[in-house]
């Protein structure tokens, strides 16, 4: 910022000059108006003016002029330094003393004053740079977190290409040799039928995981991209729910699969493939982490006026509560009760795109325990829809 | 007829286990396959296989932990299967113990090719020693006595440094050694983290027996884990 010249220290001592003789001036000129008190206070206030501007040496020297004038122009004899009186002698003392001691205390208060707004700005200056600072640091942070959980879902997602890629390799070199007659000094590879269809088997199933998790994979894309185009149409929940379970026949032929539909439950304005997906995925899950021979249970009622609820039950070992909203995150594949032993098989993408299906509807879903605590309940509502609603 | 080479799979991914033990069948090797590395630790102590081939990440008992319980107990060869990006953990099965490893995906002849050679070190050692000190590996021939060194007939000179390194590659023909095994063999336990001291040694002995040290046939480098030798024609 520019200094304008009445910051400087010398115009201090320019004002005090003119100021003192100004005033002088003027209570000169109403003289006979004026009486020796009036003019020493006012002779004060310029005083106090020049220390609070411009600090004690400019107030000391107003205070000298002041007191010269004083003394050569209201005390008499008028026109002389000396004075008659001893009464005018205090009084002229007085007005020194305390021109003085005035001048040096607003000079000092002008000084912390300053002292204290130089203080403030700094401790602004200095919160303004912590915060910067914490700012900088907390985003460094966010990209870092971003950087490790890309980093994690990048392994995830080269783990489960690369496995099937590895037994679908594996295979076709096995069936490759044999075709070739490569013998490498080992004794000539001999493959029977039976060999010969499991190799292809293998590649077959594993081309379908693959597939399976690519579409997934594309899926998941989408709905995080915002860009699941739903096609809602009134459906039968009931059909919603058969369609999922003759898909899901082939995964739930070990166990028994119980269905459990509210009497004249209303229909529902959703998209019914993508709903017949949430449950699939679920009773999948089910079939996959629960013991043959038990239990799946699929239920579907109304929850209040205007939301449907359906889950999926099994009676497997369940979920540990700390883990019920992290299964829904993808890529996340716990065993049902965080044991080790039991290894999980899915894509870890399921459940995943179950929620964004549902959310999409504007429905929720969550995981509870089973029947009397044990296997896992997973839970999910959708709106019925309005008559009129054309999303 | 010798009876057929036995081999254990580990790995918890069954479509893989039953390609391996189609693929390797076929190769006339007797197989067994376990689920993850505790089945597999116990089909080890109930069947005695003559090679192991073992995954690293698996649920129970990890492939890492597998390779240490079995080197104590055995010197059974251990070949782990791993995955790019698995460099530390590959480094640390072989410094535990594993033989060799192969990278996910594989073709099964490059798996087959790790099992022959694994296979042949453990039945007839690569170094045939007469009287404890004449090696004979390939192109190389060393005489541990007089510290004299032929390589295709023709005599080199090294420096004691170099000759220790030499023979000690010799002596583990094929098998990866990591830059950590290499530096506590030859330079002692203080000195593991001195990977600069083993690409000099390596490069000077490189230039004394390679053909070509630019394109080196003899020690070969393993990117991130270490090195390989290879005698060169045959691992009597």
């Amino acid at each position: 910022m520019r200094r304008s010249v009445l910051d400087h220290k010398w115009a201090g001592y320019v004002v005090a000059v003119l100021s003192v003789f100004t005033l002088t001036l003027v209570l000169k000129i109403v003289g006979t108006h004026v009486n020796a008190a009036t003019v020493s206070l006012a002779l004060l206030l310029n005083v106090l003016f020049v220390a609070t501007r411009w600090g004690s040496l400019p107030a000391l020297f107003t205070s000298i002029l002041a007191m010269l004038c004083f003394n050569f122009f209201f005390l008499p004899p008028f026109g002389t330094f000396t004075i008659a009186a001893t009464d005018n002698w205090v009084a002229l003392l007085a007005f020194l003393v305390t021109a003085v001691t005035a001048g040096q205390l607003s000079a000092r208060a002008k000084k912390r004053a300053e002292e204290a707004e130089t203080g403030r700005i700094e401790i602004e200056r200095l919160y303004a740079e912590l915060r910067d600072a914490f700012e900088r640091a907390s985003h460094a942070e966010a990209l870092r977190q971003s950087e490790k959980l890309k980093s994690a879902l990048l392994d995830a997602v080269t783990h489960d290409l690369r496995t099937p890629l590895t037994s679908i390799k594996a295979s076709i070199t096995t069936l490759l040799d044999e075709a070739r007659g490569r013998v490498n000094g080992e004794p000539p590879v001999t493959l029977d039928a039976e060999s010969k269809v499991e190799m292809m088997e293998v590649i077959d199933e594993e081309s379908d995981r693959l597939s399976r998790f690519i579409s997934g994979l594309i899926e998941l894309a989408r709905i995080e991209a915002g860009e699941l185009q739903l096609r809602r149409r009134w459906g039968v929940v009931e059909e919603i729910i058969s369609a999922a379970l003759s898909r899901a026949e082939p995964m739930t032929k070990q166990h028994r699969v119980r269905l459990d539909v509210e009497k004249e439950l209303p229909g529902v304005r959703v998209d019914e493939r993508a709903v017949s997906e949430v449950v699939y995925t679920l009773v999948d899950n089910a079939a996959k982490y629960s013991p043959r021979g038990s239990t799946i249970r699929i239920t579907a009622q109304r929850a209040g006026d205007e939301q449907i609820q359906m889950a999926v039950e099994d009676e497997g070992r369940g979920i540990p509560i700390d883990l019920r909203d992290q299964v829904f995150d993808k890529f996340f594949r716990a065993t049902r009760d965080g044991d080790i032993s039991q290894q999980p098989t899915g894509t870890g993408m399921g459940l995943a795109i179950a929620k964004g299906i549902v959310e999409a509807h504007e429905g929720e879903i969550w995981i509870e325990s089973g029947a009397g605590g044990r296997g896992t309940r997973v839970v999910f509502t959708l709106p019925i829809g309005d008559e009129d609603d054309s999303r | 007829m010798n009876s057929p080479s036995k081999i254990l799979v580990v790995d918890d991914e069954p479509q893989l286990t039953r390609v391996l033990r189609t693929g390797l069948k076929s190769r006339g090797y007797d197989v067994r396959v376990a689920a993850d590395g505790l089945a597999g630790f116990e089909a080890f102590s109930d069947w005695h296989p003559d090679l192991v081939i073992t995954d690293l990440a698996m649920p129970n008992l990890d492939g890492l932990e597998l390779c240490r319980r079995l080197r104590a107990i055995s010197q059974v060869p251990i070949i782990v299967l791993s995955a790019k990006g698995e460099e530390k953990t590959k480094v640390e099965a072989l410094d535990i113990g594993a033989d060799d490893f192969v990278t996910k995906p594989f073709g099964i002849d490059e798996l087959l090719a790790r099992v022959r050679a694994s296979l042949r070190r453990a039945n007839a050692p690569a170094t045939s020693e007469t009287a404890q000190t004449i090696l004979d590996s390939g192109d190389f021939h060393v005489d541990l006595e007089s510290r004299e060194i032929t390589v295709r007939s023709n005599p080199i000179h090294l420096t004691p440094k170099e000759f220790e390194l030499l023979v000690y590659f010799i002596k583990h023909a094929g098998k990866v050694l990591t830059h950590r095994t290499l530096l506590a063999a030859i330079w002692g336990g203080n000195y593991v983290e001195q990977n600069e001291y083993l690409r000099v040694f390596v490069g000077n002995l490189r230039k004394k027996i390679e053909m070509d040290p630019a394109t080196p046939r003899y020690i070969l480098t393993e990117p991130w884990i270490g090195y390989r030798f290879d005698p060169g024609e045959t691992i009597s």
